[in-house]
């Protein structure tokens, strides 16, 4: 073989072959034939990811902790708090529903933000090599099941519901959820898996 | 730079790229495996839309919503409701309803349909780029048919008052199944399979 396999790319939207280039700083890399990002600065890219999944992961924990909204119908006061929804939704017995809703919008969120910090630790003192791979391989499986973006427009639509009947107070959680979304959308969703196994090998590779 | 297409495979878990020797590939970078188990994939594709498409059927027989208001119980189904919205006038979050919970489903039945009935076929190099397309159009939609259960959850979590609650209906447990078996059926699609099958250059 000529040609050294990890220099080579296929684009994942039209399966055109590529070479790979150096990128100076806050430059992307495009498919020739469908116009589609191959790849952007390294570097760059996973930098922004540490910081931001620290973030994220005090935004979640808010978001998660306190009342997103204060509701009060025909004269009682209630709260709309992500624990407190799933526990309603256990106690009346809709399992298959609260567990998925669990799933998506607690615990996927969850594994990508501490994915991407032990990720940055393991690279950092480079141990452990095997299994900061499961962790990248994982991480990537994760994020397409994370929904709290999803989620976030759906507590729009359910108030639009309840404006007739309730008078209708957003809780300190409201703003960290949104902050949250704006980070997970921009940041965390947004790096490719091509880039994190670039970053993965570099790591450990580089002495 | 292009060079020959057909030496090289490329890792749908991992995105390096692989030499393809024509028999079982394993993945150089992530030891999945990659090549050699196309009908495992297809048949496992079929499997979960059949599943998803009965859910659909039963999350829209079945009422989502259950509003007890002092002691008079009624249900919404999904399409139910979206009407009562329409009715009350907010047109725009009944659209939103319909088009979250009714209409994206079944958008995406028949794109994964016509990409399963269609990959044996050989194409054009247009329309290979148009069937990963909708691939890729699937891949976007597809969570957002979730908007209609977190509502439903977060009415639920929200209204329980000694007058008026709201619960959960059957239909919510099989509309989020539906989901969950939509999202499984269009990641077993190899998009791969698209390019294998096509002879046109």
């Amino acid at each position: 073989m000529s040609e050294n396999l990890d220099d080579l790319i296929i684009c994942s939207h039209c399966e055109t072959i590529h070479k790979k280039v150096e990128l100076p700083e806050k430059k992307v890399a495009k498919c020739s034939v469908c116009g589609k990002k191959l790849y952007s600065n390294v570097e760059d890219t996973f930098k922004k990811a540490i910081a931001y999944s620290i973030t994220a992961l005090i935004l979640f924990t808010i978001a998660s902790m306190f009342p997103i909204i204060k509701v009060y119908i025909a004269g009682q006061e209630s709260d709309l708090t992500i624990p407190g929804m799933l526990i309603t939704l256990f106690n009346e017995g809709f399992y298959v529903v609260g567990s998925i809703v669990f799933v998506v919008i607690v615990i996927a969120p969850l594994i990508v933000i501490l994915s991407y910090i032990a990720l940055a630790i393991l690279t950092y003192f480079k141990i452990f090599r095997g299994f900061a791979k499961h962790i990248v391989s994982f991480l990537i499986t994760s994020r397409s099941w994370a929904m709290v973006d999803i989620f976030l427009i759906s507590i729009l639509v359910a108030l639009v519901k309840l404006f007739g009947y309730a008078q209708i107070n957003f809780g300190v959680s409201s703003i960290a959820l949104i902050l949250f979304v704006i980070v997970d959308t921009f940041v965390l969703k947004n790096i490719l898996p091509v880039e994190l196994w670039t970053y993965f090998n570099r790591a450990y590779d580089e002495k | 730079m292009k060079s020959n297409k057909d030496k090289y495979i490329r890792c749908p878990y991992c995105e390096s790229v692989n030499v393809d020797n024509g028999g079982v590939v394993y993945c150089r970078t992530c030891k999945n495996r990659i090549s050699g188990n196309k009908e495992i994939n297809l048949r496992n594709a079929w499997a979960m839309l059949i599943t998803a498409m009965i859910f659909y059927v039963i999350a829209n027989i079945y009422p989502i919503l259950v509003i007890s208001k002092f002691g008079v119980t009624s249900s919404n189904t999904i399409i139910g409701g979206a009407i009562a919205l329409w009715e009350e006038g907010s047109y725009p979050i009944s659209i939103i309803i319909f088009v979250a919970s009714v209409f994206v489903p079944l958008l995406k039945f028949i794109l994964i349909l016509y990409i399963l009935t269609n990959y044996k076929k050989p194409q054009k190099g247009s329309r290979r780029v148009d069937q990963a397309m909708l691939y890729h159009i699937t891949e976007v939609i597809g969570p957002w048919s979730m908007v209609d259960v977190f509502v439903v959850a977060i009415l639920a979590g929200v209204v329980h008052m000694s007058s008026v609650k709201i619960t959960a209906g059957i239909g919510a447990t099989a509309f989020v199944l539906m989901v969950f078996f939509t999202m499984l059926s269009a990641m077993s699609i190899d998009i791969r399979l698209m390019r294998e099958d096509n002879d046109g250059d």
